[in-house]
């Protein structure tokens, strides 16, 4: 068979499916209910493409080649109809891709995750999983206003998770808190100073250094910390809490220059050119008149760039109070790694390659009923309080109960989800067809394997495909019709006696999150890269 | 715990009962699933674990097959079943505010349908196919038409009355074979009986048997006029014959005594007598009924058949249905013979291409064509289709033909066999229409008996045979890929085209399938040839279409008419104009797949190209006229509501689209729409039309696109908060003017208590109680109830 696909000319064998003639001509097409092996009866429409023959739009995936046939799969039209498939399935989509705990943080660190590994016990990975956004978890323990909490929808239920005090619990032992500093990868050479030892500049060092930057901090006044040590009192921050996380930074190898007043003479003759990168986190400029004359201002009068952290000189960055006023340490924190994360684009010579709003679902407040759907998963009962009261913080026990208080809302499958990714892609936007009701969230969870969360499913089928081609007694199967159409085990039974030996091919072939693993943890080998804007969170490539 | 353990095996037994006699494969999960609701009004759980252990049948297949079909219900149904017609013609006619009335009158709570004595369940039917008697219930199997909202408690008095009464049947005299003085016939489709046709023939039997007159009765068919039924015509050796229209069973005597005389002394002394007697007793009944001629002109009778072309119809009003006799005595399987003598299977083949058939279900694809396609293929086993799951509500062509022609379509489908070169014919009917199921049964036994089918066919080389598979409700079972799959024992859900089904249909194998109405063409074209198909109708579209005339004309029915006549035609002189003085606004076409055309485009023809050009589509031919009074939105809330639950939910544009675009236009009906609602409903009604799989979800936008196209100022018009026509229950309100009389007929009959009983005072209308019933306004003797 000789078809044409975007004019390129290409033979295949009859039988083969347009979908199939167009990748081996290296054409992507996304697709989500179609599976290897299985048969195509197409249900998702997002693999349209236009037959120019007919004028008409055909699913690919399903489509057998004929002689001649003129096919394009690209057009701002294809992409319009492929992105209300998408919209029109997302308006009937109940879940959040992230928890809106995470969601809400400024540092977007993996609250879920965390609480997961401290309630199972496993605390040096839940301080690995913090350190993987935040650089100073103890100190954010004690000061940080927690956004977080005040979006957690345990809240419908009785009271928010300690998340904060939990962060706090995974960096308060000593032993666990100096492991796993040294850096990631290799001494690459480079060297970055950083001026200002407060939230912003340890930050912004911590990342470098584990990046394997040679890093110097300097520091005005005698002892490093900044607003952390100056303006924030004992009893809310023990000093000594502070002392043992800067501690931390030492140990990792970081130079920490106390009593340097950075002039700009000094500025220009001996740190830009001592270093490969510079970066300003010298707090409020009203207090520290470097600035204005080391930077020249952009037409509106910017010294910095608040979203990307660059200033107009080439190597030379910024966070933090230094860019614009911060009531909350945390985001300067974030601002740290944001600029650590330029600083090391600009370094290595890497350009961004896209620069967008990452694609989230989300349940704004939940429904009655839904929170009991959530609790299937979780320890009842109110906060746990630290029975040796707030300043000391929870025991290991008292940690993983409060732990085991997390709902869980956050999506198990956030990575291989095809509706996310190719929300993503194809910039879709939730709410465009979102209807006045939407269907109430529920999870089946007695299984040993897996979960089913029914309002993520797309109706492709492919699971009762799966479950018949593995020989279930009961496996899978439609019911009802039209827009209530649902998967269900047959006869009432349960999903335990519907999924006894196919567990594994169903998530695997589950395009989205309605059928996950139990214990799926996808987003620890997640290293995407977001950095905050007006709009919320934008992502920044995949390295 | 005896009981239920009693009651299982009960049930056990007889699924294993029903199981011996459809079999154990999967395909016989319908016929069997509809067996057992047969039986226990339901189908119970543990049948249904009882099936899957003593068959092929897996749980999920009789799950996911047993929730797809409408028919089936998962709980016990009270004793009788109460449906109520949400088809067009009642939608039009207020077939909800009926529904609303029965539901008050059982007593029934939101959600409920079987009231607390478990006597009646209530249901919605998609169409019961009396489009001329909207709007219409029907409780177990008796028919009630013309049902007014206030009418619901008599109504089911009636029924229960009934039902007793029918115990204890008289039986009649049957005809002694003395010398015929005539014949009378009646017509018996399912409208003509549901409008009394079969108390007339009953009370016809009756005088004849006590008068000893000796004339033949014949059943026949629809005659099509259905607006002037019960329809009896006279046929007397040597005289014209004479019809009488809306004939009721006590005028019977009357006119049979008027053209007929006893036979005997004995039997004219004792008529005379009785009568006399019955006369003393009772008031003469009023006449109501209308006597024609049969060569009388100028008569509605005339009006209505004139301007029509039988074909599809032939011999209406004068053939039996149900007898073989009556069909080969008018030609019938002249046809085919003559197939069988003098042309070979590509001759025939040709002979259809060349008259211009086009497929009658809707899209209208070259019937030819398709026979080609399928004589092509070089498999052993082929199959024929007759698809008569006409699921569209307004239209009941398809009824009428199985109905009043079972022969005529069989002939079709034998010739088709035998051009095509397949041996197996399967008739797919839907269960709503248990009398065409039955009268198609009989006709297959029939021609069994007769050697028409089985093998070596009328003592041909050619084998041929044919069965009837029942649909259980699902109207995306209309499109062919989705009927397939169906008979094959699975969901109706339709698959991509191509493969199509004359290459790859049923099991595998090439299968032809065609309409009802175009299979009953066939025998007509071979008989009288081609070119005389083709030299009726227009360029694109030959020979004739059938369609269902209903809604607000005068005289409604099921006509047949040449392609290429206008719509001005079809409701001015056919359907003789507007009733009750209202103006013509639109025509409904093509049911939900179709679209409304405006008054001023009445001087269209129709036909194929012409509807689609014009944004509808020929559907299977419901017509539905409407007036000033109707309101387009509620028409295209209508009929997306029925599209929108009849998706298979397969194809996300459908599944997800249809709900959308319908939740848009109950925001818009309902006054809560802003003028963006509009634009973004037009987009995706486009997109539904561009994005979906199958002929239902590409068709279900052009109800609303067309409105849109045509009426776009009603939309507006809710938008900004009221509806034009006082339709839309949301937006209007009942007023009583200063003409009220006081009569409190209103107060009576107000369900809700929202008008006080104030004799001689003018009445008032509580809004807030007022459910907008529409009760007060129809009982209201002087038409002082306003809706605004």
């Amino acid at each position: 068979m000789n078809l044409t696909i975007d004019n390129l000319t290409i033979e295949v064998p009859s039988g083969t499916t347009v979908l199939q003639a167009a990748n081996s001509l290296g054409i992507h097409i996304p697709a989500m209910c179609c599976g290897e092996g299985r048969s195509s009866h197409p249900s998702c429409m997002v693999c349209m493409v236009k037959d120019l023959e007919s004028g008409k739009m055909i699913p690919s995936c399903a489509m057998p080649v004929h002689n001649g046939m003129q096919i394009q799969t690209h057009s701002p039209e294809i992409r319009e109809i492929r992105r209300e498939a998408l919209e029109l399935l997302l308006s009937d989509h109940v879940g959040d891709c992230e928890a809106p705990c995470r969601l809400s943080c400024p540092a977007f660190m993996n609250i879920p995750l965390m609480n997961r590994l401290i309630a199972a016990g496993h605390f040096q990975e839940a301080l690995n999983i913090v350190r993987e956004e935040i650089a100073l978890p103890l100190i954010l323990g004690y000061i940080c206003p927690a956004p977080c909490e005040k979006a957690c929808h345990r809240r419908s239920v009785d009271e928010p998770v300690s998340i904060c005090m939990l962060k706090r619990f995974t960096a308060s032992d000593n032993e666990r808190r100096m492991k796993n500093l040294l850096p990631a990868t290799h001494e690459n050479g480079k060297k970055v100073a950083v001026i200002g030892s407060g939230p912003a500049g340890l930050s912004a060092g911590f990342y470098l250094r584990k990046m394997g930057y040679t890093v110097t901090i300097y520091e005005r006044q005698d002892i490093p910390g900044g607003t952390l040590r100056y303006s924030i009192p004992e009893e809310k921050l023990p000093r000594r809490a502070l002392d043992a996380e800067i501690a931390c930074l030492t140990a990792m190898g970081i130079t920490m220059l106390t009593g340097q007043e950075i002039y700009a003479k000094r500025f220009e003759e001996e740190i830009v050119p001592g270093h490969d990168a510079v970066i300003l986190a010298t707090g409020d400029p009203i207090e520290n008149p470097l600035l204005p004359f080391t930077l020249p201002a952009d037409p509106d009068g910017n010294l910095f760039n608040r979203k990307t952290c660059v200033t107009s000189r080439p190597g030379i960055f910024g966070c933090g109070s230094a860019i614009n006023s911060q009531q909350m340490a945390v985001r300067s924190v974030a601002q740290g790694k944001l600029a650590a994360i330029e600083t090391d684009l600009y370094l290595s010579g890497i350009k961004p390659k896209r620069i967008r709003s990452s694609f989230h679902s989300a349940i704004s407040h939940l429904l009655p009923g839904e929170v009991e759907e959530y609790l299937k998963e979780s320890l009842h009962g109110n906060r746990i309080q630290p029975h040796e009261g707030w300043l000391h913080g929870f025991t290991p026990e008292e940690a993983m109960l409060e732990a085991g208080r997390c709902l869980h809302c956050d999506c198990r499958k956030p990575v291989s989800c095809k509706l996310r990714i190719l929300s993503d892609e194809y910039q879709a936007n939730r709410k465009r067809f979102s209807g006045p009701e939407r269907k109430r969230l529920t999870k089946f969870i007695r299984h040993d394997l897996l979960v089913y969360e029914p309002e993520k499913c797309i109706k492709c089928g492919l699971c009762v495909e799966i479950t018949a081609a593995y020989k279930e007694e009961l496996g899978l199967t439609f019911i009802g019709r039209g827009f209530h159409v649902h998967i269900g085990v047959p006869l009432g039974n349960t999903l335990r006696e519907g999924i006894a030996r196919s567990a594994f091919f169903c998530v695997e072939g589950c395009p989205t999150g309605a059928l996950s693993f139990l214990d799926q943890e996808e987003g620890v080998e997640y290293r995407a890269r977001f950095r905050m804007t007006g709009k919320g969170w934008e992502k920044i490539g995949n390295y | 715990m005896s009981s239920s353990m009693n009651k299982n095996t009960n049930i056990q037994a007889e699924v294993d009962r029903i199981v011996t006699q459809y079999g154990t494969g999967q395909e016989s999960v319908l016929p069997i699933l509809q067996a057992i609701q047969q039986e226990f009004r339901f189908l119970p759980h543990e049948a249904l674990l009882h099936v899957c252990k003593i068959t092929e049948i897996t749980p999920a297949r009789i799950e996911s097959v047993a929730s797809f079909y409408g028919q089936f219900r998962f709980k016990p149904a009270g004793r009788h079943i109460i449906r109520v017609c949400t088809g067009t013609a009642c939608h039009v006619k207020g077939s909800m505010i009926v529904y609303d009335a029965i539901a008050r009158e059982l007593k029934l709570h939101e959600g409920e349908l079987t009231d607390s004595e478990g006597l009646f369940t209530l249901e919605k039917v998609a169409c019961l196919g009396c489009c001329t008697l909207a709007p219409v219930v029907k409780v177990d199997e008796i028919t009630y038409g013309h049902v007014k909202p206030e009418d619901a408690g008599q109504l089911l008095e009636d029924f229960l009355g009934k039902s007793v009464a029918s115990n204890n049947k008289k039986r009649y005299r049957s005809n002694d074979r003395k010398t015929m003085q005539g014949e009378i016939r009646v017509g018996l489709g399912s409208c003509c009986i549901a409008s009394g046709s079969a108390e007339v023939k009953r009370s016809l039997e009756e005088v004849l048997a006590e008068t000893g007159i000796n004339v033949h009765v014949k059943q026949v068919g629809c005659v099509g006029v259905c607006n002037q039924v019960p329809l009896m015509e006279i046929i007397k050796p040597g005289e014209p014959g004479v019809f009488y229209t809306h004939i009721k069973p006590e005028e019977v005597r009357d006119v049979v005594l008027t053209h007929f005389r006893p036979s005997g002394f004995l039997d004219r002394f004792r008529t005379k007598l009785v009568h006399l007697f019955d006369m003393a007793v009772e008031d003469s009944p009023p006449v109501t009924f209308f006597k024609y001629d049969a060569d009388q002109r100028d008569t509605p009778l005339c009006d209505f058949l004139d301007p029509q072309m039988a074909i599809a119809t032939e011999q209406r009003g004068h053939i039996s249905p149900t007898s073989i006799e009556d069909y080969k005595i008018n030609g019938g399987f002249s046809a085919l013979k003559h197939c069988f003598s003098s042309m070979s299977p590509q001759e025939v083949a040709d002979e259809i291409v060349l008259s211009g058939l086009r497929g009658r279900g809707g899209a209208g694809f070259p019937t030819g064509k398709k026979w080609q396609i399928v004589k092509d293929q070089k498999e052993a086993t082929k199959y024929i289709i007759c698809n008569g799951d006409e699921g569209d509500p307004g239209a009941f062509m398809d009824r009428m033909l199985l109905e009043s022609y079972p022969f005529r379509i069989i002939e079709g489908m034998l010739i088709a066999g035998y051009a095509t070169g397949a041996s197996e014919g399967i008739f797919y009917i839907r269960a709503e229409y248990p009398l065409a199921v039955q009268r198609v049964k009989d006709a297959l036994m029939v021609c069994r008996q007769e050697g028409i089918l089985g093998n070596s066919v009328m003592n041909s080389t050619f084998s041929f045979s044919i069965r009837v598979f029942e649909g259980a409700g699902a109207f995306v079972c209309g499109e062919e890929t989705a009927l397939i799959a169906s008979v094959e024992g699975n969901r109706g859900t339709p698959r991509l085209r191509p493969p199509y089904p004359a290459i790859h249909g049923l099991n595998g194998k090439p299968t032809l399938i065609n309409n009802t109405e175009t299979f009953s063409l066939v025998p007509w074209i071979i008989r009288n040839g081609a070119n005389k198909f083709a030299s009726i109708g227009t360029s694109g579209s030959k020979g004739t279409k059938v369609f269902a005339l209903a809604g607000k004309v005068n005289r409604g029915g099921l006509i047949e008419v040449p392609m290429g006549i206008t719509i001005r035609q079809v409701v001015e002189e056919i359907g003789g104009g507007i009733a009750s003085g209202r103006t013509f606004k639109a025509v409904q076409i093509g049911g939900p797949s179709g679209g409304c055309i405006p008054a001023s485009l009445a001087d269209m023809q129709i036909d194929f190209e012409a509807l689609s050009s014009a944004g509808t589509m020929m559907g299977s031919g419901g017509l539905i006229v409407l007036d000033d009074r109707d309101c387009m939105v509620d028409l295209t809330h209508y009929f997306l509501t029925f599209t929108q639950s009849q998706s298979c939910g397969k194809c996300t544009f459908c599944r997800i689209g249809t709900h959308r675009m319908l939740e848009l236009l109950e925001k818009i009906r309902s006054g809560h729409g802003v003028p963006n609602d509009l634009t973004h409903l037009e987009q995706l009604a486009r997109s539904v039309q561009t994005g979906s799989l199958c002929g239902l979800g590409k068709t279900a936008p052009n109800p609303v696109l067309t409105t849109i196209r045509y009426f776009r100022e009603e939309y507006e018009a809710h938008i900004q908060g009221f509806c034009p026509a006082g339709k839309c229950a949301p937006l209007i309100t009942y007023k009583i003017t200063d003409q009220c009389i006081g009569c409190t007929r209103c107060a009576q009959r107000c369900p809700t208590g929202a008008i006080d009983f104030n004799p001689y005072e003018i009445h008032k209308v509580d809004p807030d109680r007022c459910i907008k019933c529409d009760i007060c306004r129809t009982v209201c003797p002087i038409d002082a109830i306003n809706v605004n």
